[in-house]
């Protein structure tokens, strides 16, 4: 394993009741690297990140992180391992503050009545969502707006800015380009671009082959929930590709 | 003053305050003793006891999912209370029937949470469960309090030996108080409580986002049945005793509380504070019917109207949510 690796999941299997989602895939991410995860519906790219994520405990296989073997068995330790999701859906609470969404679930507390009341520590997590905002360039100066008075635009940008402020190592977008408009998608793609400057990793699954291609070093092709192919973007087309995906085989 | 109304808009809790000053001023006017302090002091101790239960409903509610056995908890609460007391002190007795109590929540909230299965159906079973355990260690028959008087002094004795108006209030009344104080706090301020609405709100987020989502609610279930069984013990220390019907039907005029208060039924929005209005609301509808000279069976259907209309003006007067 080279000392560059900041992922590697080997032989992952995963079956939801009779259905086999992942069959003994593997995938691999160094750091400062961008990889495209693609396939078809039904591939098993997205069980593969959710497995990276905690979600979906994996029947089999193993996972290194930097070299190591962890065991992912919540999110909350994928969260506490440095690796970060943005989720299709965003996964942000519509009812709730900016700042509350950012903060969810680590949020700072100045304790009260000697650690009994966890009291959250609101003048922190403003200022610091201003930050986290200013980190990905986004001019949002009120904290307390509820995320469902925001943009889809303005929406994304707080998903990922919850997720880059915490220091990631890994970053997995899963769709971030879905439903974005042509200048949000631009923002997004230079934003995986940034992270890859900072050393870290980014996953990003996609339908859009262009997208994919404008910023990835690599592609990786699930099919079946099997490897189907690992190619380098300088080795490769969207053609070879787009047949990986449908044909399984590579063509010579 | 727009800035203002606004504000107001967007609370959970303005719809139930304005019911209660609405139906305070009709019945100070149309009903006789009504505006009495010894009428409002009395209206008052059956709202702390109702509200009370209200607070670990609301907690639960906010958190997604609801509890239908708090009123056979109240009741088991209290006789178990009184059963023990005679045997050991006042004050352990409780700790006792709090053990019971909690132990009750972490199972409805494990059947709940790991087993999948709407907590309507769990619940309602407990309910059933626990008043025909209530039938059986009584036999039926009316359980009367036999030990020290150490716990019920410090819930509902009044406290006659203050001086002047002081002395028509009791003990619980502070209690719920207090209690509703802390937990409004809570909800609104800690991290818990930021938790209790992320769960309500966007569950599958809370849980991406490294939330413990099951064991939020089995708490909330255990905060739920402690507070039912709190209320159970503070309502038999007044009288003393307690048939084993007590509670009977509590549940709903709990959700009513609740819903009129603010608290939504399908979780992520409501505040503790509304509840005070709400509990209020309901006790004062039943006795100012009755000092109005209506017949005491409007009661049940004046509430029914009233958790329709609230709910209503709740939906319509908060800000409309623009998509999601």
């Amino acid at each position: 394993m080279n000392s560059n690796s900041l992922v590697s999941m080997k032989n992952i299997s995963k079956s939801f009741g009779s259905i086999e989602a992942l069959k003994n895939a593997n995938f691999d991410l160094n750091k400062g690297e961008i990889v495209g995860l693609a396939g078809d519906n039904g591939a098993g790219k997205s069980t593969l990140v959710k497995i990276l994520a905690g979600v979906f405990p994996y029947d089999s296989g193993e996972i290194f992180l930097e070299g190591n073997e962890v065991k992912l068995s919540s999110p909350k330790e994928a969260i506490q391992l440095g690796i970060e999701s943005i989720y299709q859906d965003l996964a942000l609470f519509e009812d709730m503050d900016l700042s509350r969404n950012i903060f969810i679930g680590r949020e700072p507390v100045k304790n009260k009545l000697g650690g009994l009341i966890k009291n959250l520590d609101k003048e922190t997590m403003n200022r610091e969502t201003l930050n986290a905002l200013k980190m990905i360039k986004i001019n949002i100066t009120d904290t307390s707006q509820l995320v469902h008075t925001l943009s889809g635009g303005q929406r994304q940008s707080v998903a990922v800015a919850r997720a880059v402020y915490f220091r990631a190592k890994i970053v997995i977008m899963d769709e971030p380009t879905a439903a974005l408009s042509v200048k949000e998608v631009q923002k997004i793609l230079d934003l995986a671009l940034e992270l890859k400057a900072e050393g870290i990793g980014v996953i990003i699954i996609t339908h859009n082959l262009h997208h994919m291609f404008s910023v990835a070093d690599r592609i990786t092709v699930l099919q079946n929930g099997t490897l189907a192919g690992n190619k380098k973007i300088k080795d490769t087309n969207i053609k070879e590709i787009e047949n990986l995906i449908i044909g399984g085989h590579e063509e010579d | 003053m727009n800035i203002f109304l606004a504000r107001m808009r967007s609370r959970p809790e303005t719809g139930s305050f304005l019911g209660f000053i609405m139906f305070f001023i009709i019945f100070s006017i149309f009903g006789d003793h009504f505006f009495t302090l010894g009428n409002q002091t009395s209206l008052f101790t059956l709202t702390a006891e109702l509200g009370i239960i209200c607070i670990g409903v609301g907690f639960l509610m906010i958190s997604g999912e609801f509890d239908l056995s708090v009123g056979s908890v109240y009741a088991l609460g209290g006789i178990v209370f009184m059963m023990l007391a005679p045997h050991m002190h006042s004050l352990l007795a409780l700790l006792l029937v709090m053990m019971i109590a909690a132990a009750i929540g972490w199972f409805n909230g494990y059947i709940t949470t790991k087993h999948l299965i709407p907590s309507f159906i769990v619940t309602l079973s407990m309910m059933l469960i626990i008043r025909g355990l209530i039938y059986m260690i009584t036999s039926g028959r009316i359980t009367s309090h036999k030990g020290d008087l150490f716990v019920l002094t410090f819930f509902s004795a009044k406290m006659s030996e203050l001086p002047g108006f002081l002395s028509d209030f009791r003990p619980s009344h502070f209690w719920f108080i207090g209690l509703l104080i802390l937990f409004h706090y809570i909800l609104f301020n800690t991290r818990y409580g930021n938790h209790v609405f992320a769960t309500g709100i966007n569950k599958p987020a809370a849980v991406r986002m490294g939330l413990n989502t099951d064991w939020i609610k089995t708490k909330n279930f255990m905060i739920c049945s402690c507070f039912a069984a709190l209320s159970g013990i503070i309502a038999v220390s007044r009288f003393r005793m307690g048939s084993p019907n007590i509670g009977i039907g509590l549940e709903l005029e709990v959700i009513a509380a609740a819903v009129i208060g603010g608290i939504s039924l399908y979780g992520g929005t409501g505040a503790i504070i509304g509840i005070l209005f709400s509990a209020f609301l309901i006790c004062m509808i039943r006795n100012g019917l009755l000092l109005m000279g209506a017949p005491p069976y409007w009661y049940s259907a004046f509430v029914g109207v009233i958790v329709l209309i609230s709910t209503i003006v709740n939906i319509k007067i908060q800000p409309r949510k623009t998509k999601y």
